[in-house]
């Protein structure tokens, strides 16, 4: 059994006066893939959006209860965010490179946190970054392009470069193939399997074949309440709650 | 005359509506017809058959009158005897004819002039009733053709369709046929003014003083004037000036606009930005000529003792007051452009940024602003156009005295001042002088012209990014 990476213990999520998350207790494994499904709106993405406190960007969100990275608190109104988020990388449900040059896009991460100070070092950190995201082959000779120029299968893997460029510990995947199509989708699964040996993933996604596909974990949000989670081969073969059982045979959702 | 009939054509029509709407409302209960448009459309056509027309016709009438009158009486009065030597002349007759009309002229009436206005008389009568009876004429027909089409029950609805989309070309018509109409006028006037003066020696001339321009007539100027009149109007000053002066006040509007529209976009919570934007945007609504006399009697005087505290020589008229102004002035332009343009970006570049570890300036600064800098650009030079074309603040506060230079705190003037300059007062028409006003017209016209069109370029471009 790995280790526990993220601990969060009676996690609530409130938007204004509604709330979003009630009492969800998820354990995320050290470099394994956990998948989040659910139906739209079912506060999956509001979980992830607590790893990198990227909720902090909504004026009217409050989170309480507790969240833990390797059993540092990650809510601790005093802990350092931009630390925080460059141990945990985020990607985005459609691609949203900056209107910057390919090589701007990824050096961007590395520059804000003072890593790579000589160009040859950022130079090696581009490179390196977008081999792991297995771009290279494809942008080696035109890295001064726009990222925008890039089709949407290769901008998505540019902002995986750009969360990966900073060395995180984490990556959180926000349905990151919804935007795409199934070759380019197949790419980035195949990725994710890769980067899984460096890195704890936590990936939402719609699709049931993917988080089969993809994961090793699977936890079964509804209505901003955590139902299921467990091996992700026993929740789609032999889940334990009837409305896990419904959701993955395409009853409701 | 013309106020009593419009107000009798609306009154007439505002009571069609209500016959129309009606009579076709009980006509479809009555005789069980399906009707082809609600009743109220059927109001609407006969409001629009019976006012158009008949408005139309009273305005061309309305303007063709009184030439057609002219040309009558001129020809009475000469079939008279009246010596019309020239159109000055022919002009002054019609004008004492309509006074004595009028009885509002004081000098000696001869025969002919009293005959004349007797024929004045006779023939506004004549005109008059004619045109009463025409209007009336053209209703009762129009309406009379209308309400026979809507008894057989007509697709009002598209009628009234097409007589709108009608009304709404006309409109847009006489928008675009007026702009021609200016810029023709630049450009005739313009002519006749580079006929004189070598439009090179204007364009790089560094001396502007029209007042010199005391010919009157520029067919019968002799070569020593000439060469008075080729080195007196230098366009290089005053464009220099204007620059100067949109200089200054960009140096004042593009930051503060700036910072303010990232304030409110970025930053300001929504109570902060429901306040402070309109409060802002009033700043647009001074009347310019208020800034111009806060320039002038506060901000001028105030520099001048400053500046002469340190020991130096200012006018209280100065290139830096008004810029200075001016600047102030075009503030909300810049800040509720740019604040619009980066409330565009999409928030995932935003995301994206925050995602990676970067702070909130960090990510304004380094992504927000350059994905809006198009957008950013093009409100800049909007803010640009609308410097030069200002005129009231420079009067009051920089000067009129077309000196080259670069120093702020001397008076300078710009292209608009210039051409208050000429057109105050008695003009000659035929004077290179006033001639040149139009030129300068002509000149800033199409400077702004090109300024607009490379900033609306820049913001159609943004927008294609994200949209």
């Amino acid at each position: 059994m790995s280790n526990v990476k993220i601990k969060s213990k009676n996690l609530n999520v409130y938007y204004g006066d509604k709330q979003a998350l009630f009492d969800v207790n998820l354990d995320l494994n050290e470099k394994e893939v956990t998948a989040l499904i659910g139906p739209s709106g079912c506060g999956k993405s509001t979980f992830i959006r607590c790893i990198n406190r990227m909720n902090d960007v909504i004026d009217i969100c409050k989170v309480t209860g507790n969240i833990e990275m390797d059993g540092m608190n990650i809510n601790d109104k005093d802990l350092d965010v931009v630390s925080l988020r460059e141990r945990v990388g985020m990607v985005f449900q459609k691609p949203n490179p900056f209107p910057k040059s390919i090589y701007d896009n990824i050096s961007y991460g590395p520059k804000i946190h003072g890593k790579g100070e000589t160009k040859s070092e950022l130079d090696q950190i581009v490179e390196n970054s977008l081999k792991k995201s297995a771009l290279w082959e494809e942008v080696k000779d035109r890295l001064d392009e726009p990222g925008t120029s890039l089709s949407g299968g290769q901008q998505q893997r540019l902002c995986i470069a750009r969360a990966i460029s900073v060395n995180p510990e984490v990556i959180l995947m926000d349905e990151p193939c919804s935007a795409l199509d199934p070759i380019a989708t197949a790419k980035i699964e195949e990725l994710i399997d890769e980067l899984k040996k460096t890195y704890t993933i936590v990936i939402v996604t719609h699709s049931m074949a993917q988080a089969v596909r993809v994961s090793q974990k699977t936890g079964f949000f509804h209505l901003g309440k955590l139902i299921e989670v467990g091996k992700t081969e026993k929740i789609f073969k032999n889940p334990d709650n009837k409305m896990t059982q419904d959701y993955i045979t395409g009853r409701f959702g | 005359m013309n106020i009593v009939l419009i107000f009798l054509i609306t009154i007439f029509s505002v009571s069609l509506f209500f016959y129309g709407k009606s009579k076709t409302k009980t006509i479809s209960i009555k005789d069980n017809i399906k009707l082809n448009a609600l009743p109220k459309f059927y109001g609407y056509y006969l409001v629009l058959w019976c006012s158009i027309p008949a408005l139309v016709f009273l305005l061309v009438w309305s303007l063709f009158e009184p030439v057609i009158i002219k040309s009558i009486i001129i020809e009475t009065a000469a079939n008279q005897g009246a010596i019309l030597s020239d159109k000055n002349e022919a002009n002054l007759i019609y004008e004492k004819i309509k006074a004595i009309h009028l009885g509002t002229y004081f000098g000696d009436i001869d025969s002919i002039l009293r005959e004349s206005a007797i024929a004045y008389a006779k023939f506004i009568n004549l005109f008059t009733n004619s045109k009463v009876v025409l209007i009336f004429g053209i209703i009762i027909a129009s309406v009379i053709y209308s309400l026979k089409k809507i008894k057989n029950n007509n697709k009002a609805r598209d009628d009234v369709e097409v007589i709108l989309k009608g009304l709404l070309f006309v409109s847009s018509l006489i928008a675009i046929l007026t702009t021609l109409g200016i810029i023709f006028s630049l450009l005739f006037e313009s002519i006749k003014f580079f006929s004189v003066i070598n439009i090179f020696d204007y364009l790089f001339g560094t001396n502007w003083s029209p007042q010199r321009a005391f010919v009157r007539d520029a067919s019968s100027i002799t070569a020593a004037e000439f060469e008075e009149l080729k080195d007196a109007f230098g366009f290089i000053p005053l464009i220099a000036g204007t620059s100067f002066i949109a200089f200054i006040a960009m140096l004042v509007a593009v930051p503060i606009g700036l910072f303010s529209g990232i304030y409110m976009a970025e930053y300001a919570s929504v109570k902060v930005r429901r306040i402070s934007k309109p409060i802002i945007e009033i700043l647009a609504g001074i009347p310019t000529v208020v800034y111009g006399f806060f320039a002038a009697l506060t901000v001028g005087p105030f520099f001048r003792q400053v500046v002469e505290n340190l020991g130096l020589t200012v006018s209280s008229e100065s290139a830096l007051a008004a810029g200075l102004i001016m600047g102030i002035m075009i503030i909300p332009y810049v800040s509720s452009l740019s604040d619009d343009v980066i409330n565009s970006v999409p928030q995932s570049l935003r995301d994206g940024s925050y995602a990676v570890g970067a702070t909130k300036s960090e990510t304004i600064k380094q992504v927000v602003i350059p994905a809006a800098l198009p957008g950013i650009i093009g409100s800049v030079l909007l803010a640009i156009s609308r410097a030069i074309g200002e005129t009231m603040i420079v009067v009051m506060a920089a000067g009129l005295a077309a000196n080259l230079t670069i120093n702020p705190l001397e008076s300078t003037t710009t292209i608009t001042t210039q051409i208050v300059m000429i057109l105050v007062g008695d003009q000659e028409f035929d004077s290179p002088k006033t001639q040149s006003a139009f030129a300068l017209g002509l000149t800033l016209f199409i400077a702004t012209l090109i300024l607009n069109y490379i900033a609306q370029r820049a913001v159609k471009k943004y927008r294609e990014k994200y949209d």
